[in-house]
């Protein structure tokens, strides 16, 4: 629990709890790796080329925030400190994954 | 709902999506087989492929694990009083406020310690 050394100063100052902040970037982490591993398998099936793929990928990474954004409601105030930075972060870390997997299935599927 | 419902959730989607890769490398087979040109999928093994997809996301987000409030405060205001000033090594369960009462005997081992001492 770290409470804010320099509240006094600042009277907006808003004191975050630190295990709950890690424990949320942990789940966010684990739905944005299987989210990227999902859809690059589906793209595979659906045997997207060039840069449908990439456009589906960014198809699944904003379905992925909107479903955050379902699942918490209209206060995700009191989960996250700011949307955008949900959206964005690790963008093209998954994209590695997704293009991983998007390359492994379409083989699977598409070539073989 | 529980989170088994949701891990079911994942489970299915995931055997959809077996299904549907299956399908696709199916339709890939018969199109080489009849020598016609590939240009899409059968719109239901897309169908089928974008709903799994649906479903296997939203099932591992909610396997996941909750999301805790990243307010300092907000779990400490769940705490109740009758908790925060619950102190156990300031319990007292013997003091003097019991030869007060009517019925009250001093035990036999005070008393001779008392005699002893004087």
């Amino acid at each position: 629990m770290s409470t804010n050394k320099a509240k006094d100063s600042k009277p907006e100052g808003v004191a975050y709890s630190e295990a709950a902040l890690r424990n949320n970037a942990v789940v966010v982490e684990y739905c944005r790796t299987s989210m990227a591993a999902l859809s690059g398998s589906i793209a595979g099936i659906l045997g997207l080329t060039g840069l449908y793929g990439f456009a589906f990928y960014v198809f699944a990474v904003v379905s992925l925030w909107v479903m955050f954004m379902l699942k918490t409601g209209p206060n995700w105030n009191k989960y996250y400190i700011s949307r955008q930075s949900l959206l964005t972060n690790g963008f093209f870390g998954g994209l590695f994954t997704y293009v991983l997997f998007w390359t492994f299935i379409y083989g699977m599927v598409h070539v073989y | 709902m529980g989170s088994s419902v949701y891990k079911a959730i994942v489970i299915v989607g995931f055997i959809s999506l077996f299904h549907s890769a299956f399908s696709a490398a199916q339709h890939r087979s018969y199109l080489r087989i009849t020598s016609q040109e590939f240009t899409t999928l059968p719109l239901d093994i897309i169908v089928q492929a974008i709903a799994s997809l649906f479903a296997v996301m939203w099932g591992v987000l909610n396997v996941a694990g909750n999301l805790r409030e990243i307010h300092a405060a907000a779990e400490l205001n769940t705490v109740k009083w009758e908790t925060q000033k619950n102190l156990p090594s300031f319990y007292i369960f013997n003091h003097r406020g019991k030869a007060l009462a009517s019925n009250y005997v001093p035990s036999s081992a005070v008393k001779s310690d008392l005699e002893n001492l004087e």
